[in-house]
């Protein structure tokens, strides 16, 4: 008889700050050992779910509770979350702001320093818990020096060494990792389920990355409900996942393409077990009877760097001899992992630093003589995180800033705005606070505000981060259209690999400060040297191609075809 | 990148960085007191001698030290030169009587008594900071925490202290990629081209977007401190204090012997309360 660990009944919960419910009669229970994914879009409530099983509600975040939830037989609402904390370790999705110690071993000990236990004792404990995630070699380094994969081991480790621990919840551990990274932050929770016979409760809405390794259950959860319970072959067998804002996994939307029909005893969710003996056909017929897109012409040169070298301070080469060109219309996403040389080049570009070897020339022009300001005109700059971007209250204020700091005469701001306005869809809005907007609206915002200056290209740095598939899908296909209807050149710098595949064309990949591939989407992700080197995940679509017999090259060319065709 | 300006994280290898945190604030807590105790160059320059030694035994880190210095010494220049143009004969006041040593007119006077006050005073506020910056360069934000819970500070009150150093970085890097985007959406923050006025204007502009992303992060720590159970008991323990080692016993009956000393200073000032301020020699 399997013992349950977590039991909601009837339960649902209200923010105080909110009239409506956000979590309605849920009624769940996680047996003890089992490995559970909890999916669904932002906003609906998964995160929400996730804080009655740690704790944080109602301690931190007061509502009202109906019905019941018991976690390792304790009822949440009448305990405090220190006890909780006892039974379930958490993960948080921001590794950095989590990471409250001053070095690893620290940051491992504090839960360990809050019991007041005694310094040899922690130790000993420190260590084996380090031992767990791998990270023993690194128990001084500070948190600066730390990549976001390790600062969430340390996190993880910082829970492991609690043997009271029974569930341990992992809130959108994806969130912050490049695709290598993501990977092995997969593996690493299949070890410790294995290994340290855990519950493990992982919150997401990337599928396809969680399920690179074994999942028991899935829960999908929507609009503060539980729509499935149900095993993950069977959830991709329905097709509830565009509904709810959540991307199919790329090998079956390619097999789905191609017309293939699943039979009953298939399982679906991993890609090693489907037999491509039975699919080989259909996908290579399909793949035969379309003709692949031809390359688009390109336009003039707008951005040419060449031979560029920088160093910050007297660390090493932050960029070494790096030479790439951006023309107009294009489409392009710069690749690499953090510290690549990616945000380096991004800076570079906007001229916030300067080759220290070689040139850089915007419109034919070097740019040495240009101030930033100036540079600004010809090349946007839009920050990943919007809040960090908006300084005023009213939307038309915040988008005629630049003009009225670049002293436009209020005439031409005034036109300028509003055509910048109604090219974002945000016209009706103009006279909106800031502070109302949703997140994917604050992103066309500030977007406006930089397309105010008509520069010839903007760069987007990571324009979806942390966004669910229907946000994502939101945002991507707006800064499209952007492209397509006004040929506006756009740069993505960013790890996630759907968004280059899906939106780019071209794709720049830099690694240890080098540009180590500079080509056509298809052909960087089908090449596995510049994959392992820039910490990308090969596609499934390229492990798709190999079994059915086709170049994974021409097969993730025609795939995008697909996809941009419908 | 260098944005950690000259905060120590890691401990290094010299014999006052082995210290723990515990001793190495009741040392400087002990100079600091004895500093603000006295006005007797008797004491004092023996104690600027000890804080430089101090100073010196860190030596790896002094280049950073250097420009702090030379600030340092020109303002606590300019400030002795303020007090004499207000008052050439400030020193009757604090060591008793004027002995004339050199005139330049009549009310701008240079007195033996003032200038040997000027120099117990610049002797002083150098001491003071001397042992400052050893205290800074030797001892990691954690040490601190821990050294302020040893000396019965609440451990919320240390932990605000060793938090704030945590984040400070990345509140200073957020800070220059605010600034950036500014920059590039056309605002000038040339000294040459813009005035104080408006530079200053756009400057607290900055700050609107700061104060909103940091305040998303103060939520995200608190919930990750509750969740590993800070706050749950009365008393903690500090990974970062390690045991004490042959230095800290030798400090200990250092800084005993120090604290008895200002005791006595103190209770002598009370007993026999001398006529002036500053013991003058001649």
């Amino acid at each position: 008889m399997k013992k349950p660990v977590i039991e909601f009944k009837d339960f649902s919960f209200r923010y105080k700050s909110q009239n409506e419910f956000t979590l309605h009669d849920i009624n769940l229970t996680i047996y003890s050992g089992e490995k559970v994914l909890i999916l669904g879009p932002s906003g609906s409530g998964k995160s929400t779910l996730g804080n009655c099983v740690n704790g944080l509600i109602p301690f931190s975040y007061d509502g009202e509770i109906k019905g019941s939830c018991k976690v390792s037989g304790i009822e949440v609402r009448e305990a405090n979350i220190f006890t909780i904390s006892n039974h379930v370790g958490t993960v948080l999705q921001d590794s950095d702001a989590q990471f409250v110690g001053l070095s690893v071993g620290e940051d491992i000990a504090f839960s360990l320093e809050n019991d007041a236990v005694p310094r040899p004792e922690m130790l000993e404990k420190v260590d084996a818990a380090a031992k767990i995630v791998d990270m023993d070699g690194f128990l001084e380094a500070i948190p600066y020096s730390l990549s976001g994969g390790q600062k969430q081991k340390v996190s993880l480790a910082g829970i492991m060494h609690n043997k009271d621990v029974e569930t341990l919840l992992f809130d959108e551990p994806l969130a912050a990792l490049d695709p290598a990274m993501g990977m092995s932050a997969i593996d690493l929770i299949d070890q410790i389920h294995k290994n340290h016979e855990k519950t493990i409760l992982i919150i997401e809405h990337r599928l396809e990355d969680v399920l690179y390794r074994h999942v028991d259950r899935v829960i999908l959860v929507n609009e503060g409900r539980i729509l499935l319970d149900l095993t993950p072959d069977a959830l991709l067998r329905s097709d509830t996942l565009r509904q709810n804002g959540i991307r199919e996994p790329l090998y079956l939307s390619a097999l789905k393409n191609a017309g293939v029909h699943f039979d009953e005893d298939e399982h679906l969710d991993s890609l090693e077990e489907l037999d491509f003996a039975k699919y080989r056909d259909a996908v290579t017929a399909a793949f035969q009877n379309s003709a692949l897109s031809a390359p688009k012409p390109k336009g003039e040169k707008i951005i040419e760097v060449s031979h560029v070298s920088y160093r910050y301070g007297k660390e090493r080469l932050a960029l070494d001899d790096v030479s790439f060109e951006i023309c107009r219309g294009e489409k392009i996403s710069v690749i690499g992992k953090n510290g690549a040389g990616k945000s380096t080049a991004a800076k570079l570009i906007c001229g916030i630093i300067r080759p220290q070897e070689g040139t850089v020339r915007l419109n034919g022009q070097d740019y040495t003589a240009l101030s930033i300001r100036e540079i600004g005109r010809m090349v946007g700059y839009v920050m990943q995180n919007p809040n960090q971007m908006l300084v005023k209250d009213m939307i038309r204020d915040e988008v005629s800033l630049a003009l009225t700091l670049n002293d436009f005469e209020p005439s031409a701001i005034e036109e300028r705005c509003e055509k910048v306005l109604r090219m974002c869809g945000l016209y009706s809005m103009r006279n909106w606070p800031v502070g109302v907007l949703s997140y994917g609206q604050k992103k066309r915002v500030t977007i406006a505000s930089i397309l105010v200056l008509q520069p010839d290209v903007i760069i987007l740095d990571e324009p979806t981060a942390g966004q669910d598939y229907r946000r994502y899908t939101e945002i991507m296909q707006f800064i499209d259209t952007l492209n397509r209807e006004y040929n506006i050149t756009i740069v993505f710098i960013t790890h996630d690999m759907h968004l280059a595949i899906e939106y780019t064309d071209r794709s720049i990949v830099f690694a240890d400060g080098r540009c180590i591939a500079d080509d056509a989407v298809f052909r960087v992700l089908s090449n596995e040297d510049v994959i392992s080197r820039a910490n990308l995940k090969q596609t499934s679509l390229v492990t798709l191609a190999e079994r059915c017999g086709i170049d994974p090259e021409h097969y993730i060319h025609y795939f995008i075809d697909c996809e941009r065709g419908k | 990148m260098d944005q950690r300006l000259f905060i120590n994280l890691s401990p290094g290898n010299t014999y006052l960085d082995r210290l723990t945190g515990k001793t190495k604030v009741r040392l400087f807590f002990a100079f600091v007191v004895l500093l603000i105790a006295t006005w007797d160059m008797r004491i004092i320059l023996p104690t600027l001698l000890v804080t430089l030694a101090g100073l010196y035994s860190l030596k790896a880190k002094l280049k950073s030290v250097r420009i702090i210095a030379v600030v340092v010494v020109l303002s606590n220049l300019l400030n002795l030169f303020l007090i004499w143009v207000i008052d050439p004969d400030y020193g009757a006041s604090v060591c008793g009587g004027s002995t004339l040593l050199f005139q330049i007119t009549p009310h701008y006077i240079i007195t033996g008594q003032t200038m040997w006050y000027f120099l117990v005073r610049f002797c002083k506020l150098m001491a003071t900071f001397f042992a400052a910056m050893t205290f800074i360069q030797c001892v990691t934000p954690s040490e601190l925490a821990a050294g302020l819970y040893a000396m019965k500070v609440p451990y919320k009150v240390c932990m605000i202290v060793s938090i704030a150093f945590r984040y400070i970085p990345d509140i200073l890097r957020d800070f220059t990629n605010i600034k950036i985007s500014m920059q590039a959406r056309g605002m000038e923050l040339d000294a040459k081209r813009t005035g104080l006025w408006q530079r200053l204007k756009q400057n607290v502009m900055i700050l609107v977007p700061l104060v909103v992303t940091s305040f998303d992060r103060v939520g995200n720590i608190a919930n990750a401190m509750d969740l590993r159970g800070f706050g749950k008991n009365k008393t903690r323990t500090y990974y970062a204090e390690h045991e004490d080692g042959r230095g800290d016993g030798q400090m200990k009956f250092f800084y005993l012997a120090l604290y008895l000393f200002i005791a006595v200073v103190i209770v002598l000032r009370i007993v026999k309360p001398g006529e002036f301020l500053v013991w003058y020699p001649f």
